[in-house]
């Protein structure tokens, strides 16, 4: 009786329903409940509750799937009649040890207020005094994005009350910006979504200098704290021209300028940091309607945009595109109009946008040039100098790897994103160190493996962050080259890598020394005799590959492993060894 | 004509003796036609002002007015009086700006300020390669491939010896630790 239960495998009944526990009994007693058993019942309407349960799931998951992949089709035929344009504004903290227009301090300060003078705080009587030293970076972005330099431009000011804008406007260069006129060409390994085959190339209509403001931190809802060490830091802002159409590529265009700065120390600091906020301008139109009436600097036809502000990721910018598109989209179809508004976006519900400020309560900036202010002057042989010595951006970077170096895009990638950039340096140590005394073309390849995948796989066991002081240059080249030409086998090269990372300084030579390293090749006689030790050893496994068949090569594996095994640790190579097994067990195949 | 036979014109000082000396102060006769131009004046700055019916109808709304406010952060008027008394001022305001507007200025960039703009002013002001020198000498090139990094350390910084809570009295009451703070209604802040 017991037994029956147990056959059911799960159920596990209280010792007083111990009782007669047929199916038939049970039902003669209590006809409401259930039974249940996975063993097969004789009474077909007791279908088993499990059972029932499954098949329940199962119904609702294909249901699910088939809605889904209905709602699926249906948007992609939605989006496809219509068209999405965004246009994107970058603000990005400029990597400079003073201000823009005080010589306070722009290094990250802990204490708060610690590092301001008068004019960040707009005492009355301050005075600007434009920084010199802000050109460094501001130039090199902007060549790096391909624009032209204004020989003159002027500062303008921005008014809005806040309580971290202290003068109550914002000094930036409105309509005469210091560079206009880039681009920036977005390929498919930029991340664009899988639509998105072609190179996009996005139009920058301008750069501008301009002031951050100050930091608020909320102490409770009726008191905000501020600290000015940040206001008055010099940002720039690149105001995009509406050319990217999909959520992909706007993500895809932060995160390609943001490397193009910090390629050029223009930027420090990234977004999750803080160094770098997006602002984008999202409008949609239908593909076929040609009546859109907005236009922005040039490109027209275009619906009616919205701004979302105070973007901190490339996530958050893919997403708040996506749900404001999305809204746009539905808003229209139901016949609605789109109005010009300034939303938000947050990472809480990251499906929709909030609405912040309506037409009615736009701000007037009453932009107005600056009068305490002279204009900037920028001299043509500053801007030919930093032409010529601008540093390489990660597509040049990626492109010598690949062309010159030999190495995969996706090694090439990871070099350049490690340990900012100083990966990559390692590397090119290590191969101009190899062979530097012939002519031979240097194993660069061989290099990326051993510096990005062995070395790493070192680091991620010993949680260790990498520096270029844990194997040297030197050392690892050594290895490198005693590798390639076999004078070491693999498995003791990696022990070699492994000794190294351990912390031992004394040359390469020396430790293969000691550690008996040197790979010393076995003739093929002694390759004979050790397989044929082997095969006796084990007649089962060698009669089931000279059979042949489905188990045959795990076979083959576990001979050529045993060999390795008695064949002396550093001597045995295993392709050899396993053309040796070949042959004495398939004599014909060979 | 007249210039040296008329009698020099008197002139009386209280207390003071006057000596009849011959005085420079002769009269000058001028050619009718400019006396006549001159007689009468052909522009008063009184015209820059409204007259007075043209100034008690205002073009300006009291909603605009309260926008105009809310953007210079200027408190509303509290009475009726003091708003139309705000609106009057304005109307002459604006009516001045526009006698101002009727000058033809097709084709001239606006004055921001006047300053020095010959050639060699600009010169002198121009950011040459020289003069950023200095900020250039302390990077330094990383690696092989021309990446440029700036110093931290190397710069002389001038920057962190001004207290901002140091400005006269009641300087802690502007102070929570080491912040400043603002109190505000949640209805009244508004969305950047």
């Amino acid at each position: 009786m017991l037994q029956r239960w147990t056959a059911g495998r799960f159920l596990r009944l209280p010792r007083f329903a111990r009782f007669d526990l047929t199916p038939e009994a049970l039902n003669k007693r209590i006809p409401q409940r259930r039974l249940l058993s996975t063993t097969k019942s004789p009474n077909a309407e007791l279908a088993p509750l499990r059972k029932q349960l499954k098949d329940a799931a199962r119904a609702d998951r294909t249901a699910r799937h088939a809605g889904v992949k209905a709602t699926c089709t249906s948007k992609a035929e939605t989006l496809s009649q219509w068209e999405l344009t965004v246009g994107i504004e970058i603000h990005a903290q400029l990597n400079t040890s003073v201000k823009l227009f005080s010589y306070a301090s722009a290094e990250y300060n802990e204490h708060p207020n610690a590092s301001s003078w008068p004019f960040d705080l707009a005492v009355p009587g301050s005075q600007p005094l434009f920084q010199p030293a802000v050109l460094v970076p501001a130039l090199r972005a902007a060549l790096a994005l391909k624009c032209q330099i204004q020989s003159r431009s002027k500062f303008d000011r921005k008014h809005y009350f806040y309580h971290d804008q202290p003068a109550g406007y914002q000094i930036t260069q409105f309509y005469e910006p210091f560079a206009k006129d880039g681009r920036l060409v977005l390929t498919p390994q930029d991340g664009l979504g899988h639509k998105d085959d072609d190179t996009i190339e996005v139009g920058i209509k301008q750069i501008q200098l301009e002031q951050d403001t100050a930091r608020t931190q909320e102490q409770d809802e009726h008191t905000s704290l501020i600290d000015f060490n940040r206001s008055g830091h010099a940002l720039i802002e690149i105001i995009s021209l509406p050319h990217l159409h999909s959520p992909e590529a706007a993500a895809a265009y932060v995160r390609k300028v943001q490397s193009i700065l910090h390629a050029v120390d223009a930027t420090t600091t990234g977004m999750e940091l803080g160094g770098l906020r997006a602002d984008v301008n999202v409008s949609v139109r239908r593909t076929d309607d040609r009546s859109a009436r907005h236009s922005y600097s040039g490109v027209t036809g275009l619906g009616q945009r919205t701004e979302i502000k105070n973007l901190s990721s490339f996530k958050a910018v893919e997403d708040a595109v996506r749900a404001e598109r999305d809204r746009q989209i539905s808003v229209l179809e139901a016949g609605g109009v789109v109005e010009g508004e300034t939303r938000g976006w947050s990472l809480s519900s990251p499906g929709i946008t909030r609405r912040l400020r309506g037409k009615e309560g736009e701000v007037d900036y009453r932009y107005m040039p600056d009068p305490d202010i002279s204009p900037l002057y920028i001299d043509e042989s500053l801007v030919t100098h930093f032409q010529r010595t601008l540093p390489p951006v990660p597509e040049q970077l990626l492109d010598m790897l690949c062309t010159t170096y030999g190495l995969t895009i996706d090694d090439s990638r990871a070099l350049l994103s490690l340990d900012d950039g100083t990966r990559l340096l390692y590397y090119q140590d290590v191969v101009s160190r190899l062979y530097t005394d012939t002519a031979q073309p240097r194993p660069s390849v061989q290099a990326a493996n051993w510096v990005l995948h062995e070395l790493g796989a070192l680091l991620t066991t010993a949680s260790t962050v990498w520096s270029p002081d844990l194997v040297d240059a030197q050392q690892m080249a050594d290895l490198i080259v005693l590798q390639r030409e076999n004078k070491i086998t693999g498995p003791s090269a990696k022990r070699l890598l492994r000794i190294l990372f351990d912390g031992d300084k004394s040359s390469v030579a020396e430790i293969v020394r000691r550690e008996d390293l040197l790979f010393i090749s076995m003739t093929n006689e002694e390759y004979d005799e050790l397989a044929a030790r082997v095969i006796g050893e084990h007649q089962a496994e060698a009669d089931a590959v000279r059979q042949g068949g489905k188990r045959s090569s795990g076979k083959l594996k576990f001979l050529l492993g045993q060999m390795m095994r008695h064949g002396g640790r550093n001597r045995v190579q295993a392709q050899k060894a396993e053309e040796v097994l070949q042959s004495k067990l398939k004599p014909n195949d060979v | 004509m007249n210039s040296r036979t008329s009698a020099p014109i008197r002139r009386v000082i209280r207390g003071t003796k006057y000596r009849a000396n011959p005085s420079p102060w002769t009269r000058v006769e001028l050619n009718p036609h400019i006396a006549a131009l001159l007689s009468q004046p052909s522009w008063s700055v009184r015209s820059l002002l409204p007259s007075e019916e043209a100034a008690s109808t205002s073009e300006i709304s009291r909603k605009q007015l309260h926008h105009l406010l809310k953007l210079s952060a200027l408190p509303v008027p509290t009475t009726q009086e003091a708003e139309d008394r705000m609106l009057k001022t304005l109307q002459s305001q604006i009516h001045f700006v526009k006698e101002v507007q009727k000058v033809d200025t097709t084709g001239l960039q606006p004055l921001v300020a006047i300053r020095d703009e010959t050639h060699d002013a600009i010169r002198e002001q121009m950011f040459t390669l020289e003069k950023l020198q200095p900020w250039l000498d302390i990077e330094k090139t990383v690696g092989t491939n021309g990446t440029i990094r700036r110093q931290k350390s190397k710069e002389m910084i001038k920057g962190s010896g001004w207290d901002p809570f140091d400005m006269g009295k009641g300087k802690e009451t502007r102070k929570m630790g080491k912040y400043f703070f603002v109190k505000k209604n949640k209805d009244v802040e508004q969305a950047k």
